[in-house]
This record gives structure tokens, C-alpha cells and sequence, in this order.
């Protein structure tokens, strides 16, 4: 069996999964200040007369990594990179960066090695425990970046990671926050998986503990140490793999996980979430990590609402619960209350709660009415930004311009509470059918329960210079000049199989991201060619699961 | 929040004249390197968009295609022709301040009528853009400043005839470098005098050169003439390393130039160096027109570089003055041009389309008119066109031509179809991009 747990803002939710079929679920609140209490009180109710050996895996989404990040709740980094010549890397980091010498051209030519300025290193360097190194153009060629690696090792840097090795893709702003984030949050995350996988053990299960990332994939715990950025937005990608196991859309769609703070938005197609364009923004930061095409907006049940002088206004702070059931301010749910749209709580105090939000002598329905429909306009607006930013895909051939990358919504599935009252009105609103599947209150623990493992790797063949490289496993070979794309594929899925089975992932499907080939020219002739390589374990879900409704 | 730079980038990596030709698909592949490794795409001063197909009739507002311009194009040249549309359309809503289009296939050799492929161009994506500009947003003024190192005699031939579109275009003398031409002399036709502006400067020349013209000529010209709307062809291969020409300007000699010039759109011409050139000089151009830190964009190998020679400041010079007197006279010599000529005023023309081996013959001749801008026809005769030889006879009138001028066209066209001398007979509606045929 497997087993889910999803650690949120307010509820820790845990889900046993049996061939597809929900056994059991729990929802506790969760403890904020010893977040593991609240994961074990759930794992404690869903386990009750069970043996823990019927559990074959369990997965854990957790907001620890995001909530240290968001709130800077971090500690010191040294970040020490090579930018070259190029534009000015002033403000492009979190922190002020050491900025040693060394340089690699775009085709991984080394144009200058490294050298450190003792004084400015020793200066800046102290304090710190952990530390990021970051190169331009190190995924072309990573040698400068080892060797500095090194030199930060015989500083005693307890741990120190590599831009190139979180991802072998182009932006070395991206790579560079990637490895400063990883850094940031290390020990803590290290605590965090520590404890955990103490309190599992304590509880008899001896199944792996693997962690849920922002591409929706899992890790295992320590593999996930290597890269911990990657844990980042967990709660997002587990609710749109919750939506995945419990009623994944054929048509293009979208998705909305109204919650009581916020509500999440992911894009759908052919039956999959959309992984966004490019990485996720940790705390204002681009960075490279991967992550479903997703909007947070601040709009749930317990968002306060305002009147303004244009109308009400709806959020982002959160005031909750609804006067409906005690909270002493208006919230959206109240107005969804007095609706009749959902049904909790004190109606009438529902209706009060809006009457106070009275100015003129509209009825408390039609005052109810205007605020869902501020919502719903404030959501829809974000899915106009989500679409535009979506359409924005590179476009690099004819092709892609013809072809074109339009997302045309016909659907829209609402999940969470607040779903039920507000997506109707919004579906009604941009004219598209709406559906709120079953079991969707646990969505995101199904969602952590049944997600599949994954990894990525890229590989670059350059023939004229004789060599390639797989940047996340810092493998750069010499290779002969007839050098095919099935070599290349070959060579890296083996590497993503063999990285596998070394964390005993158990995964075998393998399939090509992107590729890309061009020929190289040298006065008129061709000299060779350079091929780019992209490869996953492909993400998503183990199977599908019937959900339930159940009244906690 | 109002970014400084809209960016349309479309390297078109399926578009290539030939696999090792200059003109090959992955001509902008280390620039797409160098511009998604510096992270470009992720700042807020940019603000990207993605290229619209071009319309038949946005083409047809410049060019006339023979036998027609759908049957001479690719796909891709709807798509850098909609890419300038796309990015002059993001300056003229506000979204941005200035725009780039970072595309290709390019445009400056392509002249109003088109047989085939000449200088790497069929269609003048400039000039398509400059006709969009008029029609959709009513601008009138505009200057195209062509920092390409080859006379762009494209976008010349274009607009040799209209006051209003000031050209200037500093390039590798033409004695020394495609296509030929490109001289002080080459200034407009009688109504048009002194609004084309050619500056042919020695081989070698360099940074220092380069921006003494543009300080010294360039800028006050701009100033003086006072367009709604400055158009960059922005060709990069006046650079040190460049395989086709021998000039002498770096990425931060470009950069500055961007600086300097500030354009409202940006449009990419040459460049061939393709791996030493181009990474460096677009992250500058681009930096410069975001009004971003460029100072630290500089080529990571610098030894093709040379110091210009004295002659070249010398050219300059003498530049600055030839042209500063003609600029100053313009409207005197331009009222005497028109004195001299009557009614109408002609040009023959031999133009050769060096890709393809196509022969051209033409005569322009322009009608004056005291009511309107009168209107324009071309007798154009081609040889070892991919069609076989081929001839037309073409009437180009606009929305705003008299009466009497289009009255005259249509009979002028008439005419020549009843001579039987010419396989098309066209008259061209500039301003609805309508050819229709006699
Ligand atoms: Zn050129
Ligand atoms: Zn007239």
C-alpha cells in the first residue's frame, strides 16, 4: 500500500492508497512549530489496524523548504561564482556574491582558469558553513567550476553545491540561485528529513520515504539531500497530482485548488498538468528548478474583503475563519454562504456579515453577488496572465510559429473547499463546464501517495571538439567524430537508469525531453555537429484513484 | 510595470539558404546560447514577444512580386516580417518603450520589385514595417539608421522617392564590398533630395570611426529632421571578426552606438560571425536599448582586432562635411532637381541578384503632381529568373493619389498592355498592399 502525506499551511493530511482505492485518510492541523508532530498524528490514524508492513512506500509533501525560503528563515551562504564577461551580475542574487576569476566560452572553451583572491575569499567566506558555486557556461565545460569546488572543500565548507549539476541547462542566473537556495536551506532540511524518517522507522514502517518536488516527481529522502531546492512548491504539485489520480481531464483544462488562503491554478493538456516554460521564483529569484505551470493567487474562503470606491476587494491578506462560524470579519465565505453556493455555518450570520459590507440599499444577495464576482474577475484576470505567459514559449522554427503553443481552456475542475461555491460562477463567467471530483478534499496527500519518481539529465555532444558531457553527473568523455543521436541516447538513459537504481527508484521508463542538432561550420565546411539531449523519468502518477467523499 | 525593451527573438533554426551558406540555420545558435545563458529572458526591463505571421498584403504594401510575391517567399519570411509588425506594435500600444527584432531571414537588399533572392534577402522587412507604422498608426517621419557594414540599397531603392523616410546608412565603401554601391552622390531623387544619406567609410575602420560619424553627422542630421520614429537595421557585421567584411568595431562599439542612437525599433540585419561576433554584440544591443549595465560585454577573444589606421578618421572627416552641406542644402537643391526635370523624372537601373544569377533591367520613372505625391511606373525585365525571363510593367499608386494621377496610372497601365511588350501589367495600391492585375 501506498502512503501520502502532505503537510499544508493549516491541515497535515495523510492517505493510504490500495489498488487504487482510498483505505484511509486523515486530516490533522498541522503543527506549525514541530511539523513532524502533526505528520506522525496523521500517520498514527491512518495506520490504526494496520500492520506497517503493508505499506510499500510512502511519500511526503512538505511546505518545510518553502516556508525556510519564503520566509528566509535560512542560513549564510557562500556563493561564490564566475560570470566572465558579460552583463552585470549585480542584484541577479540573493546574496552578495564572491566573484572569482575564470571564464568558459560558449562552445566550453575555457578562456580563463580560475583564480581566487585569498583576502576577498578569507573576508567574505567567513561564518559560513555552506557554500554555491556557479560558472557561466559551466554545463558546457565544468572544470573550472571542480576546481573551485575543491578549493571551498580545503576552506572547510561542510557542504557545497554546483550550479551545472542541478541542471545542464542554459541560465547561469537560474543554476546559480538553484545552488545558492539548495545551500540555504541544507541543514534545516537535513534536520527535517532526518526526524521524519526517525518517526516512520519509530512507527515500524520499513518501506523507502521518499519526498515529493516541484515537478511533481519523487526522490528519495537522500537523494533529495543533493539537491533540496528541488522540494520547493510541493504543496501545489501534489494537489495537481491529487487532480491527476482522482479525475485527470482528456481535454485541456484548468484547474483551481481554492483553499482558504490561496487558490492554485495549473493548466491541463491531454490528460497531463503543464510544466511551466521555465523554473520557478523563489523569493523574487528565477531559479532552475522545475515546476508545473502554476499561479498561487492570494483568494480563498477566508480572504478578507474591503469595499472600495471601485467596487469590493477581495484579499490577499487572509482574516478567517468566515463570521459564519465565529471569525469576527466578512469573508469570501460568508458571502458564498449567504448565497446558499456552500453550505456551513451560520447562514444568518453569513447574511450579517454582508449587510455590513452595505453602503447603498442593495440586498445582502446582490452585495453576495458582487463580491463572488470580484473573485471570480480577480481569477480570471490571472488566467489571461497565465495564458499569455504560456503562449510565450521560444518559438525557434517556422514550425513552432505555424504550429503554435495557443492554450484554448474547455474545463474547469475545482478542488478545495471553496471550490464548490466559486468555480460554478467563474465556469459560467468564461462560459466552460465545470467539474469538482470526489475525494478532492485530500487531494494533495492522494496526490504525494501516488506520484511517480523521476530525474532528469542532459547530455551535449560537441564532435568538432571531441568530447561530451552530462553536466548533472559532472561526466565530460572523449568521444569520435560519428557520434549519433542513438549513442547519445543510449549514454543517458543509461546514466538516469543506473542513478535509479541506485537509489533503488525503481523506475524504467526513460523517454527524450528535447533534442536539438546542428551542424558546425568553419570557412564554408562542415566540421562536425553539436547535439543537446534532454531526458527524464517521465513524472506523474503510478495509477489512477477512485475517490470519496468522507466528513471529517 | 513598463519594461524598456520589447524582444522578439525567432532564430528561425529551420531556415537556411544552404547548409554552409552564411545565411544557415544555425547562424543565431550560440546567440541563443549566450542570451539564455546570461539569463536575458528573465528581467523585468525585457519584456518578450512572440513573432505574428505577416499577411500577403502587409508584403504587397512595399514589394511587387514577379509573377508574384507568395510564389518567391518562404514561410519563414512571413515570420521576420511579422516579427518586425510584432515588435513595432509593442512600441506604438506603450507596452514597452523600444523594441528588437531578433530575426531572420533578413531584408535589407530587398528592393521594391522582387524577382528572387538578392544579398541574402527577398523581402525588405524594414520597409515592411515602416508601411505598417503609416498605415496602421498614421506616422508619418520616419529615419532608418543602417549600421550594417554593406549599403543597404534595399531599403534605398524603397524609399529613394519619399521626403518623409530619412535614410541613413554607414557601411564598407562599396568599391571594396557588396553590393557596389552606396555613394554620397546616391541622395534622393529630385522631390526626395538630400534624404538619403550614404556614408561609405574605408575598410578597417573601428569604433573611433564609427561613432566620430555617428557624433558628427549622424546625430545632429537625426535631430534636425526630427522623425516620429527611428528604425535601426541593425546588421552586425562592421565587426572585427566578421568572415565577409573588413571593418573594425567591437560588441561595446555596437553597444554604444545602440546607446547612443536609442531607437525606437531595432531590426537585425547582417552578421555572420556567427560564433566570435554575435553573442556579444546582440547581449550588448540588447542591454543598451533595456538601458542596462553593458559595460562588461566584451568578446572573449580580441585577437582579430585592430587599431584603425589614420586615413579612416580622415574619410570620416571629409564625410561629415560632404554630407553636412548637402544635409544644409537640401531643399535648395532639391527645388532646383525639380526645376530641372519637368513633369516626370527617370532612373535605369541593372540590378543583379548575386544568389540566384538573375539579371534585372528596370526604369523607374516618377510622376510629379502639384495636387498629390503623385505616382510612380516601372518597366522591369529579368533574365535566369527560376521562372525563365520574365517582364512587367507596374503603376503604383496610394490612398491619398489624386484623381488625375490615378486616372493617369490606370491608362499608363492600360497602355502597356496593349503593346503586348510585357508578360504582367500591375498597378500596386501601396496603401491597401493590393496588386492587382491588368
Ligand atoms: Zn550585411
Ligand atoms: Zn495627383
Amino acid at each position: 500500500m501506498l502512503l501520502g502525506v502532505d503537510v499544508g499551511g493549516t491541515f497535515t493530511d495523510a492517505v493510504l492508497v490500495n489498488s487504487g482505492m482510498i483505505i484511509k485518510q486523515a486530516k490533522v492541523k498541522t503543527t506549525q512549530e514541530e511539523v513532524l508532530q502533526g505528520i506522525l498524528q496523521a500517520l498514527d490514524i491512518v495506520l490504526a489496524g494496520s500492520e506497517p508492513s503493508v505499506v510499500s512506500r510512502v511519500v511526503v509533501s512538505s511546505t518545510i523548504v518553502t516556508n525556510a525560503l519564503t520566509e528566509g528563515k535560512t542560513e549564510p551562504v557562500f556563493l561564490a561564482v564566475m560570470a566572465g564577461p558579460g552583463m552585470s551580475t549585480k542584484e541577479r542574487f540573493p546574496t552578495e556574491p564572491y566573484l572569482a576569476d575564470g571564464y568558459v566560452d560558449h562552445r566550453g572553451k575555457i578562456i580563463k582558469s580560475v583564480s581566487v583572491n585569498e583576502k576577498v575569499f578569507a573576508a567574505m567566506s567567513v561564518g559560513k558553513k555552506v557554500a554555491a558555486v556557479s560558472g557561466k557556461f559551466a554545463v558546457r565545460n565544468q572544470k573550472n567550476e571542480q576546481e573551485l569546488r575543491i578549493k571551498l572543500k580545503e576552506a572547510g565548507f561542510e557542504r557545497i553545491f554546483v550550479g551545472s549539476e542541478i541542471s545542464g541547462e542554459l541560465n547561469f542566473v537560474r543554476r546559480t540561485n538553484s545552488a545558492y537556495f539548495s545551500a540555504a536551506v541544507y541543514n534545516k532540511f537535513k534536520e527535517f528529513i532526518g526526524q521524519v524518517e526517525d518517526g516512520i522507522r519509530r512507527r515500524g514502517i520499513t518501506a523507502q520515504v521518499q519526498i515529493l518536488k516541484a515537478d511533481g516527481g519523487t526522490i528519495p529522502l537522500a537523494a533529495a539531500l543533493e539537491q533540496p531546492v528541488e522540494t520547493v512548491f510541493t504543496g501545489p504539485a501534489a494537489s495537481v497530482l491529487g487532480i491527476e489520480a482522482l479525475d485527470a481531464p482528456a481535454v485541456n483544462a484548468i484547474s483551481l485548488d481554492v483553499g482558504g488562503t490561496t487558490t492554485d491554478i495549473a493548466f491541463w493538456s491531454g490528460g497531463f498538468p503543464l510544466l511551466a516554460n521555465k523554473g520557478a521564483k523563489i523569493a523574487g529569484y528565477p531559479t532552475a528548478v522545475r515546476a508545473f505551470h502554476m499561479r498561487s493567487i492570494g483568494l480563498g474562503g477566508d480572504s478578507h474583503i474591503r469595499k472600495t470606491a471601485q467596487g469590493f476587494e477581495i484579499g490577499p491578506d487572509r482574516v478567517g475563519p468566515a463570521m459564519a462560524i465565529g471569525g469576527k470579519e466578512p469573508t469570501l465565505s460568508d458571502a458564498l454562504i449567504a448565497l446558499g453556493c456552500v453550505s456551513f455555518g451560520d447562514v444568518k450570520k453569513a447574511r450579517e456579515a454582508m449587510s455590513f459590507l452595505a453602503e447603498t440599499d442593495d440586498t445582502v444577495e446582490e452585495i453576495a453577488e458582487k463580491i463572488v464576482l470580484a473573485s471570480v474577475t480577480k481569477i480570471e484576470g490571472t488566467i489571461a496572465e497565465m495564458i499569455r505567459e504560456w503562449n510565450l514559449q521560444p518559438v525557434y522554427t517556422v514550425n513552432d510559429v505555424i504550429e503554435g503553443t495557443e492554450f484554448v481552456p474547455e474545463k474547469l475542475i475545482g478542488v478545495g473547499g471553496g471550490a464548490p461555491g466559486l468555480i460554478p460562477v467563474l465556469g459560467m463567467k468564461m462560459g466552460l463546464p465545470v467539474e469538482i471530483p470526489a475525494g478532492a478534499m485530500v487531494a494533495n496527500a492522494i496526490g504525494a501517495a501516488v506520484s511517480r519518481p523521476t530525474l532528469t539529465a542532459t547530455l551535449r555532444v560537441d564532435t568538432t571538439d571531441g568530447y561530451y558531457i552530462i553536466p548533472e553527473a559532472g561526466i565530460r568523455e572523449k568521444i569520435q567524430r560519428d557520434f549519433s543521436r542513438s549513442t547519445a541516447e543510449e549514454i543517458l538513459s543509461a546514466w538516469l537508469i543506473e542513478q535509479a537504481d541506485k537509489w533503488q527508484m525503481k523506475a524504467k521508463n526513460v523517454e527524450v525531453m528535447a533534442y536539438e542538432e546542428f551542424p558546425t561550420i568553419h570557412n564554408y565546411y562542415t566540421t562536425g555537429k553539436i547535439i543537446y539531449l534532454k531526458m527524464q523519468l517521465k513524472p506523474g502518477i503510478l495509477h489512477t484513484v477512485t475517490g470519496r467523499e468522507v466528513v471529517f | 510595470m513598463k519594461s524598456n525593451l520589447g524582444l522578439v527573438f525567432f532564430p528561425a533554426f529551420d531556415w537556411m539558404i544552404s547548409p554552409t551558406h552564411p545565411e544557415r540555420q544555425e547562424r543565431l545558435l550560440y546567440t541563443r546560447d549566450q542570451l539564455l545563458e546570461e539569463g536575458l529572458f528573465d528581467l523585468e526591463q525585457i519584456r518578450e514577444y512572440k513573432p505574428q505571421l505577416a499577411e500577403i498584403s502587409d508584403l504587397q504594401r512595399v514589394h511587387i512580386g514577379i509573377p508574384a510575391i507568395s510564389r518567391l517567399i518562404t514561410p519563414a519570411h512571413l515570420v521576420s516580417a511579422g516579427g518586425c509588425i510584432t515588435a513595432a506594435d509593442s512600441v506604438m500600444s506603450g507596452e514597452v518603450k523600444r523594441s528588437f527584432a531578433l530575426v531572420r531571414p533578413p531584408g535589407h537588399h530587398a528592393m521594391r520589385v522582387v524577382h528572387g533572392i538578392r544579398g541574402f534577402c527577398v523581402i525588405n522587412i524594414e520597409a515592411i514595417m515602416a508601411a505598417y507604422l503609416r498605415q496602421k498608426y498614421g506616422v508619418r517621419k520616419i529615419a532608418i539608421v543602417d549600421t550594417d557594414v554593406h549599403h543597404g540599397d534595399g531599403t534605398q531603392d524603397i524609399f529613394y522617392h519619399d521626403p518623409d523616410t530619412l535614410y541613413i546608412s554607414f557601411h564598407q565603401d562599396g568599391r571594396t564590398l557588396y553590393p557596389g554601391s552606396g555613394f554620397p552622390n546616391e541622395a534622393g531623387s529630385p522631390a526626395a533630395l538630400g534624404t538619403n544619406i550614404n556614408l561609405p567609410l574605408l575598410p578597417g575602420t573601428g569604433d573611433e570611426g564609427v561613432h566620430r560619424l555617428f557624433d558628427g553627422i549622424i546625430r545632429p542630421i537625426l535631430d534636425d529632421f526630427e522623425p516620429e520614429i527611428i528604425i535601426n537595421s541593425a546588421g552586425q557585421d562592421n565587426h572585427f571578426s566578421d568572415p565577409l567584411a573588413s571593418m573594425s568595431v567591437t560588441a561595446q562599439g555596437y553597444a554604444r552606438l545602440a546607446d547612443k542612437l536609442k531607437a525606437d525599433i531595432a531590426v537585425l540585419e547582417g552578421g555572420y560571425s556567427v560564433e566570435a561576433a554575435l553573442p556579444y554584440v546582440n547581449t550588448g544591443i540588447i542591454l543598451a536599448m533595456a538601458e542596462m549595465d553593458y559595460s562588461n560585454v566584451i568578446e572573449p577573444d580580441q585577437t582579430g582586432l585592430r587599431r584603425q589606421d589614420d586615413r579612416c578618421n580622415a574619410r570620416v572627416d571629409e564625410l561629415i562635411r560632404q554630407i553636412g552641406d548637402l544635409w544644409t542644402n537640401r531643399q535648395k537643391l532639391s527645388r532646383e532637381a525639380l526645376a530641372k526635370c519637368g513633369d516626370t523624372w527617370s532612373r535605369r537601373k541593372n540590378i543583379y541578384y548575386d544568389e540566384e544569377g538573375i539579371s534585372e533591367e528596370q526604369v523607374e520613372t516618377v510622376h510629379y503632381c502639384k495636387q498629390c505625391n503623385g505616382y510612380l511606373t516601372i518597366q522591369t525585365a529579368a533574365k535566369n529568373t527560376r521562372f525563365g525571363s520574365q517582364s512587367a510593367f507596374i503603376a503604383i499608386v496610394e490612398e491619398s493619389t489624386c484623381p488625375v494621377c490615378r486616372q493617369e496610372a490606370y491608362d499608363e497601365a492600360l497602355k502597356a498592355k496593349k503593346t503586348a511588350k510585357w508578360q504582367y501589367v500591375f498597378v500596386q495600391d501601396k496603401t491597401k498592399g493590393n496588386i492587382e492585375n491588368i
